[in-house]
């Protein structure tokens, strides 16, 4: 299958969404949550989803990580057409194209830092030689690969974003997702994570899309979107 | 740097790379991080873990001890009924001469399966023996060296005669209890005396001792080829007694002896006495004692796997965030599969190493018991099915909560709080 993604373009398309719905069926009949989105990420842009409860900045999140399919509409990852994946393939694309990074923070518990960034790497079969170079790099883009064999529960609430940042990045991916990832830290800390996505989508020229409902986190992205009765603009 | 290098993927690259990572490394890896897991939540698992090592060393050791412990326990109470002896013997005939064994005959039934030892007795029903002016009749015996094995008989004092005494006919006498009181007054003062039967000397070196030696309380045993060269009247060999193994030989036994002997000589008024009743009693008890153990086993064992079913099925609820998150990751549902369902096997394997190693300890502590050697080709053989037995516990038990988490939806998983 041709791909036109061009890696040599540092603006190149990266999400590509066209009129995409999504539909739950209840037990009170179907409701449409997302009626018509439209939504286009090129590299180095950090873009905001902003829109209030309710209004289905998870359901756009889950189909953006393919963890769910739309009803309907198109969604493209850097040219490859993901819906139409299988689950597996869906899998491997996920780790190889896209890094995630959600509110609560999510660490493994009872893990090292180390083995919290090498999951992904074992997943993509990458070889064990190469995984500490690869785990220090992206521990080193948050500051903290002096780190790196700590016990997860033993760091700050803001450490532990960091470290899901580095796990996210840990596999080089082309788009990043982010769910309230200031949701559950103090303004300092949220700064702090603000800055490192600033400096990843500017040095890594990754595309980024953050879910939030915080001004403070829209107004460092380099776009901002608002959810609305399904629609999504701006 | 290598943040931000380009990445560029086709769909068929995707089934490639898919290939590519399929290797034993990612097996490895996973393997490790389960065990991690494990290790890191043992406390969790010690009551499966313990249940699993009980029964798997119960096992281990009535299937590696249960034959020896069975002849042990056989010993001990066939001592109340003579439950595994059969008398086999020559019925006395009217016009015809009585038979008697021959010793090749006595050869091929010891050879029978189940046969621990045989033994036959020559008698001698009016021997007289004066001491001090006194006169008493007895039974007179003539045996061979295992014949105290065969029922089991001990010294009550001094010793009983032994195959070289039989070889070499020596002039030694074993006495009935009852009789040594009435002769020398007291059992420990015939020791060392001169008996004079049948106007032969013979020295007194042990007294009958042993459950059953009351039925022979008043009788005199002399090694059989003494018997044979110095008694007047003696009978020939007509009566033998076949020790079985255990009870469950006795009716293979029984049945085997009349082939055998026919095989060998003529067998005219044979007869094949077997104490049946006390055999069925015997038999009865062991059987319910069987049942208990391995029932008790068979419960451990099972307590162990829905132990491990429970823990697992729990686990995979609790987990189901992780599991979201390892999906994000980029996990296949193989990866998610193999991670819980080794996490499974390591717990019922390592169960089963600790109770390779309790059975171990038990198989010598009751080896030591019952002075035996342990066999250790059975021990092996039970090492191997214990540890076969665990991996399908594990996988048994295991499979159907990995399936059920691999199978999860992602949005689901991060949708559950
Ligand atoms: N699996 C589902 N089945 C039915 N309704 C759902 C499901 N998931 C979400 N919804 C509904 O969709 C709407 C949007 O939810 P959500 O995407 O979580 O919004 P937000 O994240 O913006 O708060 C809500 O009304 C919610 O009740
Ligand atoms: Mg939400």
């Amino acid at each position: 299958m041709s791909n036109r993604y061009d890696i040599n373009d540092d603006n190149a398309l990266v999400i590509d969404i066209n009129h995409l719905t999504k539909n739950y069926v209840t037990a009170a009949g179907q409701i449409t949550v997302l009626k018509d989105v439209n939504l286009h990420v090129r590299r180095g842009e950090m873009v905001a989803v902003m829109g209030p409860s309710g209004s289905g900045k998870s359901t756009l999140l889950f189909v953006l990580g393919l963890f769910q399919p739309p009803s309907t509409g198109d969604y493209q990852v850097a040219g490859v057409d993901v819906l139409s994946l299988n689950r597996d393939q869906q899998a491997i694309f996920r780790r190889e194209m896209l890094g995630f990074v959600f509110q609560t923070c999510d660490l493994l518990e009872n893990s090292t830092v180390y083995e919290n960034l090498e999951l992904p790497l074992i997943y993509a079969g990458v070889p064990r030689r190469e995984r500490p170079d690869r785990i220090r790099e992206a521990l080193r883009m948050v500051n903290l690969d002096h780190r790196v064999h700590q016990p997860s529960n033993r760091l700050s609430g803001g450490e532990r974003q960091r470290v899901s940042i580095a796990r996210a990045l840990v596999n080089e991916p082309e788009f990043i997702l982010a769910d309230e990832p200031t949701g559950q830290l103090d303004r300092e800390n949220s700064l702090r994570v603000l800055e490192y996505f600033t400096k990843i989508t500017e040095e890594a020229r990754t595309a980024m899309v953050v879910v939030t409902h915080d001004g403070m986190t829209a107004e460092h992205c380099t776009r901002k979107c608002v959810l609305t009765d399904g629609y999504l603009n701006g | 740097m290598a943040i931000g290098k380009r990445k560029k993927i086709t769909v068929a690259e995707l089934d490639r790379i898919r290939r590519r990572g399929a290797g034993p490394m990612r097996y490895y890896d996973l393997v490790r991080v389960s065990v991690r897991e494990v290790m890191r939540k043992r406390r969790r698992y010690i009551g499966v873990l313990a249940s699993i090592a009980l029964g798997m060393a119960g096992f281990i050791v009535i299937i590696t001890m249960g034959n020896d412990l069975k002849k042990n326990f056989n010993n001990d109470l066939d001592l109340l009924g003579g439950a595994t002896i059969i008398n086999v013997m020559f019925e006395p005939q009217n016009l015809e001469r009585q038979e008697w064994f021959r010793d090749r005959t006595l050869e091929a039934i010891a050879r029978i399966p189940g046969v621990l030892d045989i033994t036959t007795v020559a008698l001698k029903t009016s021997a007289v023996t004066t001491w001090h002016d006194r006169l008493f009749g007895f039974n007179l015996v003539g045996c061979e060296a295992n014949y105290w094995k065969v029922f089991s008989f001990n010294a009550k004092a001094g010793r009983l005669f032994d195959q070289r005494d039989v070889d070499e006919g020596a002039r030694v006498c074993v006495v009935g209890a009852d009789l040594a009181r009435q002769i020398f007054g007291s059992e420990d003062a015939g020791i060392g005396q001169t008996l004079s039967i049948d106007d032969n000397l013979y020295t007194v070196v042990g007294i009958l001792g042993g459950v059953r030696a009351g039925d022979r309380a008043l009788f005199v045993f002399l090694p059989i080829t003494t018997a044979k060269a110095r008694v007047v009247g003696i009978s020939q060999p007509y009566s033998a007694y076949v020790r079985c193994a255990t009870w469950d030989d006795v009716g293979s036994v029984s049945k085997a002896v009349p082939g055998v002997v026919k095989a060998n000589q003529i067998d005219r008024g044979l007869r094949v006495n077997v104490a049946w009743e006390p055999l069925k009693q015997v038999q009865r008890i062991f059987w319910w004692v069987e049942l208990f153990i391995y029932s008790s086993i068979v419960a451990t064992m099972i307590l162990g796997g829905f132990g491990i079913w429970n823990i697992m099925m729990a686990t995979v609820t609790s987990r189901t965030r992780e599991i979201g998150l390892k999906k994000a990751m980029g996990a296949l549902d193989s990866d998610i599969l193999y991670q819980f369902l080794f996490e499974a096997l390591c717990v019922t394997l390592s169960s089963s190493v600790f109770g390779v190693i309790l059975g171990r300890v038990g198989i010598e502590y009751m080896s030591r018991m019952l002075g035996s050697r342990p066999p250790e080709g059975l021990f092996v053989f039970c090492l191997l099915m214990g540890l076969g037995f665990a991996a399908i516990l594990g996988v048994g038990a295991g499979l159907y909560p990995s399936i059920r988490a691999s199978r999860m939806q992602v949005v689901d998983a991060m949708r559950y709080e």
